[in-house]
């Protein structure tokens, strides 16, 4: 019956009517807001687990493309020798799902909905909040289903407006500050990426549609095909491929790459361009921070993949060992912060520094282990961050503080939640068992076979990712409690629902990791092979 | 010959985590029957672990293995299996009864606290780690269940949560262990990418390096192999330098205490050695590494144990000293001596440790310098406690003696120096033990103690582990080697050395004679030493000051590297951000005050403006 539906486009759009519902209704019915905001978050992850059920890894996702053209500009052909009737600028309407975006759908989906399900603690503007949290969403499903340099671009701009607002409104004291760095940074990203996306469009965007007329467009797949098929270049009139500047030149293809690295890295983030992260992490409301570390720093990582690696697999060969020093120093910098930080959420924070620098080296392997063990490395993290920020909401409703020296013995008060707390520490600091284990086994595993030393430094991240969650935690939860914690609740239904489903995932992943695995099968083969094949040539 | 019961090994670590399930998903609401469901878990575990046993007693049964995948990657593949060998049936057979016996006594040693059922949920979580840890056939699963029982006994030395004791000594004890983790992470790796075919399994690494001929892996990668397992060997058994956390690991609860860091996983470092000995085998430096410190540690622990007054910290440096010796025998290439030994010592050390927990449950003081005349109160106590001390001494006939004999007899054909040290601490362990059992169950009664004997729940596990205690030995005598044969069907020649034998026995009794003149007759007074030389007292109090060092060598500049990197952050990384941000807001001003309203002001920069193409443009030619 799905199998008609447009179901990406409807995973991707879902949220969008539900924002416009959510503008519809009396913004007092604070109930009816929720309840929509719940419903329509809900749309989007039971379709994308029925696509995961349906997902064939064999095939691709080629049974579930959707492409369309959304406009085509012609461009003037008089300056072309030769018989050429028609040459356009074409945007495409283009969205796929294969073994990369499959996971990081999943995680949107789950860590999502358990996100508004954490909404329950805001406590103002409630409408203004649920639209934009739910355009939000669209703008992250349109990230990892697009198709379409252009498309990717809207998309990933769709998720920064709304996310300035729910930092800048919603946050805490210096909410105004943090939102307004968040979006100058990333701002400067996104202009990095659209200059190396012009350049790309400009360049390898270039197709035939027949014999006489031709087409720039920021077609993903176009892009790929050109980059890889050699045949697509001897067939063309060498005058014309000349003029249209097809070859992208040595110079203009480590441009591209490296503006890339510069978009993604921000977002990432990768060291020094992380401090925005810092902000955001500390003054956003909780539940926005669960979408922020949870999904959005991911959007970095798979663009890195989908563009970088792909795309770029020889520029990024020879760039393996920076990146990989990258990694090790975001591993190694964020793990010492977060050991002396007196905040938990900055603890936090600098872990998910730590943590992104493992799927850095994962990415640095360049091996289908590594690059595998980086996504799981980003659904992990992401699982573990949104259940951590979903505690700190929990906890920061009751003490009103997150500061480590002002909580304690709360294990006493709140048996339950200090449990989950500490299964997600644990999953943090990579015990078996629990999701993060496999990631930076698998990461850390790819990256050896190459560098083994600068593995080996990055290894003592684990020590590190133990001393900063042992201590952040056993102060929360261990020892005495101070007198005015004695009379709080554990927590409510509906703060325990979330957290036991993420826990749960958090074991299923760390247990059986085949359910990710077999999603993504051989998928860097191609590229992985490619890169051989012209090395060795 | 047949293999029925070891096809089902798998389900012995599985009995324990479904009462852990149980207990986890019930909670609270169980109250005491969680204490059942606990000793019933490991109950099933304990009838199939013996039924396994004696199917391998009964004939050369092979050894049976099973596999599944588990992460599949490309080409690569990563399996998770079971193992069923004579090795790793005689640790289930330890683990389980060690287990079930402790269950048991926790019923009563426990019955007040109101987490009774947490506390039962944990040990059983620990058991089935424990159980998966043993059966593992190949590394990769051998780690995950290693640091499975790593953080079960972080949260059972942190159970009663409260005591800052408690929760410094289990967040020492996790993140001490991992240094050593690090190492047996880091030799994963390596065997990952040196292995043929990236076999990860004990019978591939057998294969590899037990081949004469070699060159498979070079002997440098080897070594370092070696080392790195080694490392996690030392951190999981206490062994010098990483043994910190050991003695601070008794602010758990004692059944703890007895069954993780005595007798089992504490062990599992020995273990994992044995497990990877051909590799050890292959690299004469790991061998010598391992034997030195192991019998550095013996010895050092030793000396330590004889200058404490918690009755638990003093069996705790016991325990360290004990494993020293089992690496020692590893060292000196005798995996029978080390396995033996482990046999043993888990069922003294266990009973020691219920001992001292039964005293602790009827005096509520862990000095033994409060304690006395407790004998007379506590007989089934003091007599159990007595055999164990006699076992842990190496006094004939107790199987303590056998099995320290065997590694002595063994360091003594490899090198006379090893040997030496290893009777020295064998002097110092039977002193600091008869000193120990002097001073708290003989002489005068304390007043107002109202000492009683522990309940029939607590007394009866003390009564089985002391006859084991006493005849466990008797598997493997120079005079019936059985046990080694069994083991490793017959690859090491068990030399007997009468000499041996009488020096063990010697310097066991010498230490206990010692000890009665001094803590029971008062022949020798008790400050004879620390009159004459009072500094080494104080320095064996203190540890040798270990710890002291590694706070101020480690940690302290630790946190002092990380404020600065803190302040680094703050204002260089993230002060050129700002400064961009101020530099830019800066020109916006500076072009804002351009825009005066000034026709001349703009004429003249237009004029500029074209000055300068015109120069860029003519300039053209000339570049």
């Amino acid at each position: 019956m799905l199998e008609n539906l447009p179901v990406l486009s409807l995973i991707a759009f879902a949220p969008l009517i539900g924002a416009i519902i959510v503008l519809l209704l009396p913004g007092a019915r604070s109930s009816w807001l929720r309840a929509t905001a719940i419903i329509f978050t809900l749309i989007p992850l039971v379709l994308s687990l029925w696509l995961f059920a349906a997902y064939q890894p064999a095939q691709g996702g080629g049974a579930y493309t959707e492409h369309s053209t959304w406009l085509a500009i012609p461009l003037n052909i008089e300056a072309f020798r030769g018989g050429i009737t028609s040459l356009q600028l074409g945007f495409d309407y283009h969205l796929a799902v294969d073994g990369i975006s499959m996971p990081l759908l999943l995680l949107t989906s789950i860590v999502s909905t358990m996100s508004v399900l954490a909404s329950v603690h805001i406590r103002k503007r409630w409408k203004t909040y649920y639209s934009l949290f739910l355009l939000l969403l669209t703008g992250i499903y349109g990230v990892f289903l697009a198709r379409d340099l252009i498309l990717f671009f809207i998309f990933f701009e769709i998720t920064l407006i709304p996310m300035f607002f729910l930092i800048g409104i919603w946050g805490y004291y210096g909410r105004e500050k943090a939102a307004t760095r968040f979006l100058l940074y990333n701002g400067l990203g996104s202009a990095a990426m659209l200059m190396s996306f012009l350049v790309l469009i400009a360049t390898l965007g270039f197709s035939m549609v027949d014999e006489t007329s031709y087409m720039f467009s920021g077609n993903y797949d176009v892009l790929l095909s050109n980059l890889t098929d050699p045949n697509v270049m001897a067939n063309m009139d060498t005058e014309n491929a000349r003029y249209f500047g097809i070859f992208l030149t040595d110079n203009a293809r480590w441009a591209a790459f490296i503006l890339l690295l510069v978009a993604f890295g921000i977002k990432v983030p990768i060291f020094p361009f992380h401090t925005w992260m810092l902000k955001v992490h500390t003054e956003a409301p909780p539940a926005i921070v669960m979408i922020h570390s949870g999904i959005l720093l991911k959007m970095g990582v798979y663009g890195l993949i989908r563009f970088a690696v792909f795309l770029f697999p020889e520029q990024l060969h020879s760039w393996t060992t920076a990146l990989a020093v990258l990694g090790v120093i975001n591993i190694l910098y964020g793990a010492i912060l977060a050991c002396v930080q007196r905040e938990f959420k900055l603890v936090l924070a600098y872990s998910s520094i730590s943590h992104m620098g493992i799927v850095l080296l994962g990415i640095a392997s360049l091996e289908e282990v590594g690059l595998q063990g980086a996504i799981y490395q980003s659904v992990s993290h992401g699982l573990i961050s949104a259940l951590l920020f979903l505690i700190v909401g929990s906890l920061y409703e009751r003490t009103n503080t997150t500061q480590l020296n002002e909580l304690g013995g709360l294990a006493k008060a709140m048996p339950f939640m200090s449990g989950i707390l500490l299964v997600a520490g644990l999953a943090s600091l990579g015990l078996p068992g629990l999701s993060g284990f496999v990631g930076e086994f698998l990461s850390f595993l790819g990256l050896f076979g190459s560098m083994k030393i600068l593995t080996a430094i990055g290894v003592l991240g684990i020590l590190f990712a133990a001393i900063y969650v042992l201590r952040s935690i056993l102060n929360i939860t261990y020892g005495q409690m101070p007198e005015q914690f004695s009379g709080m609740k554990d927590a409510r239904f509906i703060e325990a629902l979330p957290m036991v489903t993420l826990a749960a995932l958090i074991v299923l992943l760390g247990v059986y990791p085949s359910i990710l695995t077999d999603l993504m099968q051989n998928g860097f083969a191609g590229v992985l092979e490619q890169l051989q094949t012209r090395m060795g040539g | 010959m047949s293999t029925f019961f070891a096809e089902y090994a798998w389900l012995v670590p599985v009995f324990p985590f479904v009462a852990f399930t149980v207990l986890t998903a019930m909670g609270k609401g169980l109250k005491k029957a969680g204490a059942w469901i606990g000793t019933a878990g490991t109950f099933a575990s304990l009838v199939l672990s013996l039924c396994i046993a004696a199917e391998r007693l009964s004939g050369d049964s092979p050894d049976y293995s099973n596999q599944m995948d588990w992460i599949q990657i490309g080409s690569l593949k990563l399996t998770a299996g079971f193992e069923v060998t004579n090795l790793s049936t005689l640790m289930l057979v330890v683990v389980t009864l060690v287990g079930f016996l402790v269950n048991v006594y926790s019923q009563g040693y426990m019955k007040n606290d109101e987490r009774i059922s947490t506390f039962f949920a944990y040990v059983a979580l620990f058991t089935s780690s424990m159980l998966g840890l043993v059966l593992s056939d190949n590394l990769l699963t051998f780690y995950i269940f290693w640091e499975l029982v790593g953080v079960c006994s972080f949260l059972l030395v942190g159970f009663w949560f409260q005591k800052p004791e408690a929760k410094a000594a289990a967040k020492k004890a996790f993140i001490v262990t991992r240094i050593g983790d690090l190492g047996l992470f880091v030799a994963l790796l390596l065997l990952f990418w040196y292995m043929p075919g990236h076999a990860l399994d004990f019978t591939s690494i057998h294969n590899v390096f037990n081949d004469s001929q070699g060159g498979a892996i070079s002997t440098g990668i080897t070594t370092l192999i070696a080392l790195l397992i080694f490392l996690g060997a030392v951190g999981k058994s206490g062994q010098f330098p990483l043994h910190v956390w050991l003695p601070d690991a008794m602010e758990g609860p004692t059944p703890i205490s007895a069954l993780i860091h005595a007798a089992t996983m504490v062990a599992a470092g020995v273990f994992l050695v044995a497990r990877t000995f051909d590799i050890f085998e292959a690299s004469q430096v790991a061998m010598s590494t391992v034997a030195i410190i192991g019998v550095f540690t013996a010895i050092f622990a030793a000396t330590i144990g004889m200058a404490q007054n918690d009755i638990k910290r003093i069996l705790a440096y016991s325990t360290v000293s004990q494993l020293g010796y089992m690496m020692l025998a590893l060292g000196v290439g005798s995996v029978t001596g080390a396995m033996f030994h482990l046999f043993t010592h888990a069922f003294f050390k266990a009973l020691l440790f219920l001992g001292a927990g039964s005293v602790i449950h009827s005096v509520h003081t862990q000095d033994i310098r409060e304690m006395g005349g407790l004998g007379g109160k506590m007989k089934i106590t003091a007599w159990t406690f007595g055999l164990g001390a006699l076992a842990l001494s190496g006094i004939p006939p107790f199987s303590g003696f056998w099995s320290k004999d065997a590694i002595l007899t063994a360091a003594f054909d490899k090198a006379p120096i090893l040997f030496v040290v290893g009777a020295i601490t064998a002097f110092f362990t039977a002193l600091y033990m008869a000193r120990l059992y002097f001073l708290v169950f003989m002489g005068k009664p304390r007043e107002g103690q109202h000492a009683k004997e522990s309940p029939a729940v607590m007394t009866i596990p003390l009564v089985i582990l002391a006859v084991l205690a006493t005849i466990a030995g008797f598997v493997e005598t120079p005079f019936n080697g059985w046990f080694g044969h069994w083991l490793l069907g017959g690859q090491e020649e068990h030399q007997a050395s009468g000499l041996v034998m009488v020096i063990s026995a010697a310097v066991g009794l010498l230490g206990i004679y010692i000890g009665w003149l001094m803590y029971a007759k008062g022949t020798i007074r008790r400050d004879a030493v620390s009159s004459r030389v009072p500094g080494l007292v104080v320095l064996l109090e203190r540890k040798y000051y270990i710890d002291e060092f590694y706070q101020f060598v480690f940690v302290k500049p630790l946190q002092g590297f990380g404020k600065a990197l803190e302040l680094f952050d703050d204002y260089v990384v993230d002060g050129i951000v700002r400064l961009s941000g101020h530099s830019v807001a800066a020109l916006g001003r500076l072009n804002s005050r351009l825009q005066s309203g000034q026709v001349q002001a703009y004429a003249l920069t237009a004029l500029l403006g074209i000055i300068i193409l015109i120069l860029a443009i003519a300039g053209r030619r000339f570049w």
